[in-house]
């Protein structure tokens, strides 16, 4: 029992993370970034250049993740989905672009990186064993923490930094923002940037545990919608729960149903099919979005 | 007369605001009844309550003695008792002749697939919701607009294609959200004139909700006031220009110069 | 006009049937078969999508009906002795009855919230296959029959597959059949009423419902007919490979078939499918690009979005004038 719970909190903090970025995407521009999974696989394999092949410190590795993978979301808002929002006739559209960027991305990876699992050496040994009853590496824990720190850094900005609060204001209602003098154009890259930033950081902190491989994207993609869909799309902090509700039914699926074969996924999205038709606009979500 | 909507005791809560307070009325056969009130005097959450797009909270509204709260709104229109929008609330890409005709919806006797496959009875079909759409075009002054496309269209053309939607479904009772709203003058007593003929010339009973007061005076045959969500009175235009309960709502609010 | 549409008809089906096999004959690129045999196949997939995009939902999850279809005509054929031309529309059948149980719920939902539950959905119609005893899991089913002979009282419509000395043409000839087939009801369906009231309902939900139609009843009635053209295109690619593996449709698929429709125009009936050839054949022609195929395609396909954002279609309406 308290295994599954330290399980399902290690992996619902990753998850959270994942979350955050994409829905302070869809939130400032209501741009669903199809790439999100590959910006998260990128982060991790720039991680794993730095520290498995220049042979650097971890902490360097994430920071150059967080770097490329922000000066990369940026690039995309400003060049591309900017001037497509400006002037296609349907929201949709910006939906292809996505979809575009997130093969790019794919491409891209496999030219650079190629299509082998990567991972690096282990930041810290020694596994963690409480009475039988908890067991998990202390890199597992670290990361975990590590997660953690990054969700509540980012609530904090989100909160009480001059930009963080011009982002909420623009989420909250573009038009209004834009009457009390927010610079839209600016904060969207920010935006932007910063979910990028994220993806990055949870690729460059999965590489130190699990690693990473190409195909990792698209698979990552569909469980952040899925959390977004559970907490409520645009929300922050049902981007959190979102996370941390999926990662603890991933948990508890896994051990109670792996009898079953791998049906975990099949269950958790019968009941959001079920949650969905009570409640489309998800846990703290505004209806309709 | 008899009374062919009865709005019962009719009640809306949103947590724990009541929007509309146990609000009744009759609403006779051939008759225009006004809904009016300073803003925020829960007129708009009223209007949806009887055209059940929102569920109630109590109450109940019942049409020729059947009640209708609650159902499906195209059941409710399948009855006989349409609403229009207060907004510009059009098919934007359709041309206005195109609107009109696909509201005819409701009095197609083919079938879906029938209309699918092209058979006699759907072509007569739309051989009848043409015509019947010029002839709306034509009871409206709409000719010079009739092709042109509905999202090319001012304010006030809107506002009389909302209405010729509305009639296409050849409705028993039709429910009005504010239709003088950011109208001008002319157009507003144009509406007022197209409004009175629908029930000379069509027979149809007409419930309208408003904020313009002097055409509300104008228009209706009877008044229903309503604020903070209550009904504070009822009567004829004269009766109710004369209730000192309504000048005080009136004069409580902010927009206190509307025409009283 | 409607002499130039009708000579512009009678050119396309002229091409499709006659020329296409001439030419291939012809040059000897029996490999062009294949190529062409999944465009059509794709572009009925495509046209299903195109018709939920007609009610205003985006829907990214066509790949799970594929599959679905695909299991359905493999399990009847390797368990139950069916034919496969009863799997053909049974396999359609099935997808449009399945997406009408899940559409319920889920059609009530809109914009990118419906796009998401979609796209979900085909992962999980993966890993239904991985999970069920019935598909057999990762291993999939193999060694699938070619189809059978098709006779009707006695008389043989159409010879075994099996003993066809170009099935090729064959798979070839009875996929542009379904893909015509498919389109003619496409067209049929947007110049009907049924259209005009899912125009409506894609252009405003509550002035439908007001006006008296069914919006629920219609949304799920679409998403169905949509399903059924997954669900047939599946049987067919599997007939052709003979196999079906649960990762015979995933998300990229999905994806895909949205991505079809929006390149070639979701205004326009034929859009998905220009957009499935275009793509498509793009995809094939770029194989010589190697290692730089994909950078190459997505960056089109990024061009293609900064430039046409309404589709290729749209380019007829600029020479035409029309804005």
């Amino acid at each position: 029992m308290e295994q599954i719970i330290a399980n399902g909190l290690y992996l619902g903090a990753q998850y959270a993370l994942i979350a955050l970025g994409l829905t302070l995407i869809f939130s400032l521009m209501n741009v669903l970034n199809f790439a999100h999974g590959q910006m998260f696989v990128f982060g991790g394999f720039v991680t794993y250049t730095v520290v498995a092949k220049a042979g650097l410190p971890f902490v360097v590795g994430l920071l150059a993740s967080a770097v490329i993978l922000a000066a990369m979301g940026a690039v995309a808002e400003v060049f591309l989905f900017r001037p497509v929002i400006k002037r296609s006739k349907r929201d949709e559209s910006t939906m292809l672009l996505a979809a575009g960027v997130a093969f790019f991305l794919d491409a891209v990876i496999l030219l650079v990186f190629g299509e082998k699992q990567r991972g690096v050496p282990k930041i810290l040994n020694g596994v963690f064993n409480w009475d039988m009853r908890i067991i998990m590496p202390y890199d597992r824990i670290l990361i975990g923490f590590l997660a953690v720190a990054l969700i509540v850094a980012f609530i904090a900005f989100m909160q009480y930094s001059r930009t963080g609060r011009a982002m909420r204001a623009l989420a909250q209602d573009r038009m209004a923002a834009q009457l009390m003098g927010v610079d839209v154009d600016r904060y969207s890259m920010i935006g932007f940037a910063l979910g990028a930033m994220l993806a990055g950081l949870v690729g460059g902190l999965l590489v130190a545990v699990t690693g990473i491989n190409l195909g990792m994207g698209g698979p990552t993609s569909v469980k952040a919608f899925m959390m977004i869909m559970i907490g409520g799309a645009g929300v922050i902090s049902g981007a959190i729960a979102g996370g941390f509700i999926l990662g603890m039914m991933e948990s508890v699926g896994l051990t109670l149903l792996s009898a079953y074969g791998d049906i975990t996924y099949l269950v958790i999205f019968a009941s959001l099919m079920v949650f969905l038709a009570f409640r489309p606009q998800g846990l703290m979500g505004k209806p309709w979005g | 007369m008899t009374a062919i909507l009865q709005v019962k005791g009719i009640t809306k809560r949103y947590g724990g605001l009541t929007a509309v307070n146990a609000v009744s009325f009759d609403v006779q056969k051939g008759e225009i009844l006004s809904v009016i009130g300073p803003n925020g005097a829960g007129k708009s959450t009223l209007f949806k309550l009887i055209s059940s797009f929102v569920p109630t909270s109590g109450g109940e509204v019942l049409f020729n003695g059947t009640r209708i709260s609650d159902l499906a709104p195209h059941k409710v229109a399948r009855m006989g008792v349409v609403r229009t929008f207060q907004e510009t609330t059009i098919f934007k890409s359709m041309t206005v002749r195109e609107n009109i005709i696909v509201a005819h919806h409701l009095r197609s006797k083919s079938s879906l697939f029938g209309f699918f496959i092209g058979s006699s009875q759907a072509r007569a079909d739309e051989a009848e919701f043409g015509a019947s759409a010029d002839e709306i075009v034509d009871f409206l002054g709409l000719q010079a607009i009739r092709h042109e496309l509905a999202s090319n269209l001012p304010q006030g053309h809107l506002r009389a294609l909302g209405m010729a939607i509305g009639l296409a479904t050849k409705p028993t009772i039709l429910l009005l959200d504010e239709p003088f709203a950011g109208m001008n003058h002319d157009e507003t007593m144009t509406m007022v004139a197209n409004v009175r003929r629908l029930r000379d010339e069509r027979g149809l009973t007409v419930l309208l909700v408003e904020h313009d007061m002097p055409a509300v005076m104008k228009i209706s045959d009877r008044i229903v006031v309503i604020n903070f969500g209550e009904k504070i009175a009822e009567g004829t235009p004269a009766q109710i220009q004369a209730n000192p309960k309504v000048i005080e709502a009136y004069l409580g609010s902010e927009d206190a110069a509307i025409g009283l | 006009m409607k002499t130039s549409k009708k000579l512009g008809l009678a050119l396309f089906l002229l091409a499709v049937f006659v020329l296409v096999p001439v030419m291939i004959a012809a040059t000897g690129r029996k490999d062009l078969y294949y190529t062409l045999t999944s465009v059509a196949l794709l572009s009925i997939g495509s046209a299903g999508v195109w018709l939920t995009f007609y009610i205003g939902r985006i829907n990214i999850g066509q790949g799970a009906y594929a599959l679905m279809g695909g299991y359905v005509s493999a399990i009847l054929m390797t368990q139950a002795g069916f034919s496969f031309w009863a799997t053909l529309p049974l396999g359609g059948l099935f997808c449009a009855l399945i997406s009408v149980g899940i559409g319920v719920p889920i059609l009530r939902l809109r914009g990118v919230y419906f796009a998401m539950v979609t796209l979900v959905l085909t992962e999980v119609a993966r890993l239904t296959a991985l999970a069920l005893p019935v598909t057999n899991g990762a291993k999939g089913i193999t060694s699938i029959p070619l189809p059978g002979a098709l006779s009707i009282g006695g008389v043989t419509l159409i010879p075994d597959f099996a003993t066809m000395a170009n099935p090729k043409l064959a798979f070839y000839l009875l996929a542009v059949t379904m893909m015509v087939a498919s389109y003619a009801v496409l067209w049929r369906i947007v110049n009907s009423r049924l259209g005009h009231l899912c125009r409506s309902l894609q252009q405003n939900e509550e002035l439908a419902a007001s006006i008296g139609v069914n919006t629920a009843y219609l949304r799920v009635l679409v998403y169905a007919i949509s399903s059924f053209f997954g669900g047939i295109s599946g049987v067919v690619f599997v007939a052709i490979s003979q196999s079906i593996y649960p990762s015979s449709f995933v998300v990229t698929d999905s994806v895909n078939f949205m991505l079809y429709c929006f390149v070639g125009g979701l205004s326009y009936v034929a859009g998905p499918m220009v957009g499935t050839l275009l793509l498509y054949f793009g995809w094939d022609l770029l194989t010589v690009a190697k290692d730089y195929q994909m950078l190459i395609y997505s960056s089109a396909m990024i061009a293609l979005m900064l430039v046409l954002p309404n589709g290729v279609l749209s380019l007829l309406d600029r020479i035409g004038g029309k804005k």
